[in-house]
């Protein structure tokens, strides 16, 4: 499918939600208004014409000078057509995202390794809950003003600080 | 004169206790079966044919922690795993050893970061140091003849255990 005829189509539903659109090299993606992406990505996955039913990834960006902070990219694919794109959504520290884990399933880790790692917190996410970090850490590493050595990197490190599993 | 007089001949050995116990010790150090990353396949390596470390009686990796008397720590610890390395420590029966086989599990190696653990000998004590990224085969092996080298010169009374009166 065209991008063209996504943007046409979504424009006619929601208008104003898509803010930018670009084709590098056939992937398609769009810049999506906060206010309407989750009817938007509701739209994409359940609508018979785009039927966009994979979400292959979910990439969370950490453009800190910039204001809104973050970036947050959703890869959706479709089986019909193998049509791909990729929907962004610009946002900032304090704010919510919609979570999209009710429509796909898959963006349930994908959006709690962005809370973990960048610190961006996710509105009706079933289950918010760091990933790859345990509960006690400090931070969020994938910033860009986190130190990479951490907290307490010429101490000794103790294991009993990591209670999940202790 | 003496014991040793009398008994030669009669196909009779003559030692000393700790010796004895350190000699049967040092040619059965069972490892746990245990790998961390990328180190771990030169210790698999070590186990095979062409190095084959049953030479040395470490042939048999055990697949539990209570049976095995040496764990070697291979590949990078990250933080979320030393709880389980020092719990799997802590569940093996003495004496038992430590190796450190690598650059990661002796210093962190060229992980300097939030979540690696910067050398073993943060979370459990360490006997033995195997340098390299990751250490050759032979290498190991040089590692544990050294572990072997320390049970050898081990006495009895100066182990930890003995010593706090925690052994039984």
């Amino acid at each position: 499918m065209e991008l063209n005829t996504i943007v046409k189509s979504i424009c006619e539903k929601y208008p104003g939600s898509i803010l930018k659109e670009t084709d590098h090299h056939g992937i398609h993606e769009i810049t999506v208004a906060g206010q309407s992406f989750y009817e938007v990505m509701k739209t994409l996955q359940g609508d018979e014409k785009f039927g966009f039913d994979m979400l292959t990834d979910v990439v969370g960006i950490d453009r800190m000078p910039r204001s809104p902070r973050f970036d947050v990219l959703y890869l959706l694919l479709s089986s019909k057509d193998f049509t791909r794109l990729s929907v962004r959504l610009e946002t900032d520290e304090g704010q919510q995202v919609p979570s999209v884990s009710n429509i796909w399933h898959s963006a349930n880790w994908g959006e709690r390794e962005m809370f973990d790692l960048l610190g961006i917190s996710f509105s009706n996410h079933p289950d918010l809950r760091r990933i790859l970090t345990w509960e006690e850490f400090e931070g969020h590493p994938l910033r860009k003003d986190f130190p990479l050595e951490g907290k307490d990197f010429n101490k000794p490190f103790d294991p009993t600080t990591i209670k999940d599993y202790c | 004169m003496g014991l040793e007089n009398q008994l030669v001949g009669d196909n009779v050995l003559v030692t000393s206790l700790t010796k004895l116990v350190n000699w049967g010790r040092s040619n059965s150090v069972w490892p746990c079966t245990f790998g961390l990353a990328c180190c771990a396949l030169e210790m698999i390596a070590s186990t095979l044919a062409d190095f084959d470390i049953s030479r040395f009686g470490s042939e048999v990796f055990r697949p539990s922690p209570r049976q095995s008397d040496l764990i070697i720590v291979a590949g990078t610890l990250s933080k979320k795993m030393s709880v389980m390395v020092k719990r799997i420590y802590d569940q093996m029966a003495d004496p038992k050893w430590v190796i450190a086989m690598g650059a990661c599990a002796s210093c962190g190696g060229i992980f300097q970061s939030y979540a690696v653990v910067q050398g073993v000998d943060q979370i459990i004590p360490v006997d033995v140091y195997i340098p390299g990224c990751p250490p050759r085969p032979e290498a190991v092996l040089a590692g544990l003849m050294k572990v072997q080298e320390k049970i050898r010169t081990e006495k009895l009374d100066q182990r930890p255990d003995v010593k706090s009166g925690t052994l039984r």
